[in-house]
């Protein structure tokens, strides 16, 4: 490598300026200045957004676009003319509904996933193909699709599943599984089969290979995918609004919606940016706990890459 | 050293849930789409048995989506504004995660950790954030008006009101896709050309390529698996999008085909054309899914894993 | 015959045949007729019967009343309420005070909480696939026959409801529901235009056609919507063309008012929602379609600042010459508390509760004697410029302008009238 680099300046001579200039901002091995401005501008389009949202939550009047200066009613007001996030039945009740769903979609549908990963990473046999492309398709289904088969499916069918947080949660496990799967695959094959193999060598039983060296093997990914989970329950809009019961399974996304299509005020940037904050916090605390079991690993891979990396 | 019975044991829960909760709904959608409406109560009636199914519905969406009908148009429409999103994304998040992958040495982190961001900030978020931005007097309007980019804009006629950004606009609700849409794009293609060794991209500098060409015809086949999956992974459910559009255009002139479904089934005496229309959605989005799956599958064998 | 026509009807016609459904044989007749595309409306037939809906229910029309069969009997009298628990009732969002409600919970002991629905025909599928159990739903005269066909509304006990006697003579015994047995009235309102006079710079009401500021709305784009209703949408399109059968069920006329609205789109970049209370004061439309009680709700309700109000208008069409309507209360099938479900509906006719709800809350006015526009005027309660948003027992004669019940086929033309419309094409 250090043999091309070497090389480069050698070449650059022997142009002329236009050429050089030219070369210098195409150069595959050198300084790619068009791309940095390019990478930060994307990531200043996609953060810039969200943070005004954030700013006029605090914005003391009722315009999402003007600013008139810092207040903490929408979030703390108990005047019952201003819905309040804290105070509010309605924005509250939408708070609680998305963080219960989302903790009990992590509970189910992470073990199923779990399950579901190593059987279709190492199952051999005949319907595992059909198995893993009947896994892979809720990650492509549109989200209509899911709402409209979910709800026909609940009204028609299976009539005894109430409508509201049950259908939810059905719903939202359904859909999560999928990426449980992808990123303990990932992993699996990231382990490969040599550590068990190793513990079987030594006369380690199947049961505790599998418990004592695989598991905490692929508690990272485990966690990761928990993580992910969380989040996409939190952020789910579709199913939420489908097989909703009313005002008292409106989650968060739900209410944002309903509010954009009114008249949205910064207590709509609020409660948006309290279900941030609740996100973040968890993925932080997720990140930790994947450090915890990760330490003594190389670093090749970070959080990220594994995360990044499902599947695709 | 398992036995081999422990495999498909430990997938049978997964398997099963998604045989009840999500293949069988899939078929539930089949047989309301070739079901009946129950007169009185204007409430569909599912065909469980295909011996008892009414092809009239079926055939009546098929008719409009004939060309100069209205599921045609809106059909036509959906396309263009997938299409034009996809692109979108491939022109601003092929650059962003190549150069995450190959150059970002010591902001690789923090790059990363930035693009993963999104992923944790709800859609709907998101998307509020634009109506922040461009409602009247907003920061976004005003960036828009004083680089005169706005007018531009409107002299070119992508927008019809330079004012207006909020209703009716198809420029809205593409950079509304986009915007929403693009990290679900940028991850997987990172991945993928993460994982491109660089040793092959100076094997064909040191045989006399320029960087283009060695773009052309190294790292973009390299990379093909990533940025099919990242297209059919934004794609898909793009197509299905309806509540992006009702955000930030809430026009008629900007529905999309998920706009159509869930008019027909949100009360009304039509819910069977609802169920066909979606029916027919995801056979379309099957046939993708079924061509991407299969190029990775042959892509698969032919790079070592 | 139009060939999609000639499909839907078949389609239920197999449906009748192998239920045997002899009652339902009416309202295929009216259906296979209305396919044939007659250009006279098919409120009457040539031959001689009056068309059926839904269960074989004559249309309900203001100049043909219909009594509705009772398909149990109501609740005996004198019987105590229910007390303790939920008490749910089912109904627009915010189209009733919260604080009336928390009134009858604490007077009742029982907690009241309300499950929305989108819009009342979202609200009867609900109800009907058994999605939502309430107590009491609300319920408008054209979908009321379905609910009623379907059993999902209990015929009434008016023993237990005396307040019905508050109400205008008209609506004692309205023509969508003879001798009131199984809805109470809720709220009157009328269809016409809101608008700001700081934006909008025409005077409506003095237009030779009211209806047509839409499509001469160029100055407006952006700020226009119109309701998100079926009905509504066609019926105004119908009207501004002085068609006054907004019931029809003629496919000319129903696809030629389709076409006038798809106009808008390219004039006025039309948006559609039921929103106007909210975004008209927040100035963020400026032309809307509402109804009677959306800027009064407005005023009330929803107003950033006082200067405000005197700024919002709207146009009420008048007796014969726009649409109006009622909403209703109904007890639900459903309902665990029949006898609690018919005291709400006496508390909601009770005049101090009606008129606080009212003025405090909904903007939409309940059609008690007691309650006359003059005396709110000067009683300061609704502004000058509001006035004529309150209706009057005039408004509701035999002429009167209703969106009624319509056939199966009838319902399907307007919904995909309204669907074409929607799709922007």
């Amino acid at each position: 490598m250090s043999h091309a680099v070497a090389r480069a300046p050698a070449r650059e001579s022997e142009f002329g300026r236009v050429q050089r200039l030219r070369g210098r901002l195409g150069n595959q091995w050198g300084k790619p200045r068009f791309l940095v401005l390019i990478t930060w501008g994307y990531i200043a389009w996609a953060i810039l957004p969200v943070l005004v949202a954030i700013q006029f939550s605090f914005n003391d009047g009722r315009s999402l676009s003007v600013w008139h200066g810092f207040t903490l009613k929408w979030y703390t007001s108990t005047d019952p003319s201003i819905d309040s996030v804290f105070h509010s039945a309605t924005l509250h009740g939408a708070l609680v509904q998305s963080l219960k769903l989302a903790t009990l979609d992590v509970l189910i549908a992470v073990p199923i996933g779990v399950f579901l990963a190593l059987g279709l990473a190492r199952w051999r046999g005949r319907g595992s193909g059909a198995s893993n492309f009947l896994m892979l398709f809720p990650l492509v289904t549109p989200e209509i699709v899911a709402g409209v088969s979910l709800l026909i499916l609940f009204s028609q069918l299976l009539k005894f599943v109430p409508f509201g947080t049950v259908a939810q949660l059905l719903g939202h496990i359904t859909f999560s599984i999928s990426y449980v799967v992808v990123i303990v695959r990932g992993r699996l094959f990231q382990i490969g089969p040599s550590y068990e193999e190793a513990a079987a060598d030594l006369g380690a039983a199947p049961a505790s290979a599998l418990y004592q060296v695989l598991l905490p093997l692929l508690m990272p990914a485990i966690v990761a995918s928990a993580a992910i989970v969380f989040a996409i329950s939190i952020d789910d809009f579709v199913i939420s609004q489908w097989l909703s019961s009313g005002a008292n399974s409106t989650t968060v996304p739900v209410q944002i919606y309903a509010a954009t299509r009114a008249t949205p005020l910064p207590s709509t940037d609020g409660i948006a940016t309290v279900i941030m904050v609740i996100t973040l916090l968890s993925v932080v605390a997720g990140v930790l706990v994947y450090r915890f079991f990760t330490r003594g690993e190389s670093r090749r891979g970070s959080a990220v890459d594994d995360v990044a990396g499902f599947g695709i | 050293m398992y036995p081999r019975w422990l495999w498909p044991f430990s997938a049978l829960p997964g398997v099963i849930w998604l045989l009840i909760l999500f293949l069988l709904p899939l078929y539930a959608v089949l047989a309301l789409a070739f079901g009946t409406v129950d007169p009185i109560l204007l409430t569909g009636v599912p065909a469980w048995n295909p011996l008892d199914w009414n092809p009239g519905w079926m055939s009546h969406v098929l008719d409009q989506l004939r060309p100069g009908n209205i599921l045609w148009d809106v059909w036509v429409r959906t396309c263009r504004y997938v299409l034009i999103s996809l692109a979108g994304c491939i022109l601003i998040g092929y650059p962003v995660a190549y150069y995450v992958a190959r150059h970002a040495t010591r902001t690789k982190t923090l790059l990363l950790i930035l693009l993963v961001l999104p992923f944790w900030i709800s859609y709907l978020m998101r998307m509020l954030a634009w109506i922040n931005l461009l409602s009247p007097g907003g920061y976004g309007l005003r960036f828009l008006d004083a680089t005169g980019i706005s007018s531009l804009l409107y002299h070119v006629g992508i927008i019809s009101d330079p004012n207006n950004y909020l209703s009716g606009q198809s420029f809205t609700v593409i950079l509304a896709l986009i915007y929403g849409y693009i990290p679900f794009f940028i991850l997987p293609l990172y991945a993928s050309l993460d994982r491109i060794d660089q040793s092959q991209l100076e094997a064909a500098r040191d045989l006399g390529a320029s960087p283009f060409r060695t773009f052309w015809h190294v790292t973009l086949p390299l990379s093909k698996t990533g940025l099919l999956g990242g297209a059919v992974l934004i794609t898909l459910p793009m197509f299905g999008d309806y509540y992006t559009t009702n955000i930030v255009s809430g026009a008629p002139s900007t529905s999309m085909i998920g706009n159509q479904i869930d008019l027909y089934f949100h009360g009304g005496p039509q819910p069977t054309i609802g169920a066909a229309i979606t029916v027919l959605l995801a056979l379309f989005l099957m046939v993708l899914m079924i061509y991407y799956m299969r190029t990775v599958h042959r892509a698969s064998r032919e790079i070592p894993a | 015959m139009h060939p999609k026509e000639r499909r839907l009807a078949t389609t239920r016609r197999d449906f009748l045949l192998r239920s045997g459904g002899a009652a339902l044989s009416l309202s295929s007749m009216s259906g296979l007729l209305a396919a044939c595309g007659t250009t006279t409306s098919t409120t009457t037939n040539s031959a001689g019967g009056w068309p059926t809906g839904a269960g074989g229910i004559p249309l309900a029309r203001p100049n043909h009343p219909v009594t509705l069969d009772r398909w149990e009997a109501p609740i005996a009298s004198g019987m105590q309420p229910e007390t303790g628990g939920t008490f749910t009732i089912f109904n627009y969002p915010e189209y009733i005070d919260p604080a009336v409600l928390k009134a009858f919970g604490k007077k009742y002991g029982v907690t009241v909480k309300v499950t929305p629905f989108d819009d009342i025909t979202t609200g009867v599928t609900k109800l009907a696939s058994g999605t939502v159990s309430p107590d009491v739903t609300e319920m408008t005269p054209d979908l009321l026959p379905r609910a009623v066909a379907g059993k999902l509304v209990k015929p009434l006990n008016l023993d237990y409801i005396p307040n019905l006697k508050n109400v205008w003579s008209g609506f004692k015994s309205p023509y969508y529901d003879a001798e009131s047995r199984y809805s109470v009235p809720y709220t009157v309102y009328s269809t016409g235009i809101a608008y700001r006079t700081d934006r909008v710079k025409e005077d409506i009401p003095s237009l030779k056609q009211p209806w047509d500021i839409f499509w001469q709305a160029q100055a407006y784009k952006g700020k226009t919507a119109l309701l998100s209703e079926v009905r509504e949408t066609i019926a105004m399109a119908l009207l501004r063309k002085e068609i006054k059968d907004i019931n029809t069920e003629d496919p000319k006329l129903v696809n030629q008012a389709v076409k006038n609205l798809q106009e808008l789109y390219n004039i006025c970049s039309i948006k559609v929602g039921d929103v106007q209370y909210q975004t008209v004061p927040e100035d963020k439309a400026w032309l809307n379609q509402a109804w009677s009680g959306d800027m009064l709700a407005a005023y009330f309700y929803y107003l950033p600042n006082k200067e405000t109000g005197k700024l919002l208008r709207f146009w009420n069409p008048g007796y014969g010459v726009g649409p109006i309507g009622n909403d209703a209360w109904c007890v639900c099938k459903t309902t665990k508390k029949p006898v609690l479900a018919h005291l709400f509906l006496n508390y909601m006719l009770d005049n101090g509760v009606a008129y606080g709800n009212f003025v405090n809350f909904n903007g939409y006015q309940p059609p008690l004697n007691e309650i006359q526009p003059e005396t709110l005027v000067s009683k300061k309660v609704i502004p000058e410029n509001l006035a004529n948003s309150v209706l009057t027992e005039r408004d509701f004669g035999p002429k009167a302008l209703v969106e009624g019940p319509l056939t199966t086929a009838g319902q399907s033309l307007w919904q995909d009238g309204y669907a074409t419309f929607q799709s922007g094409a």
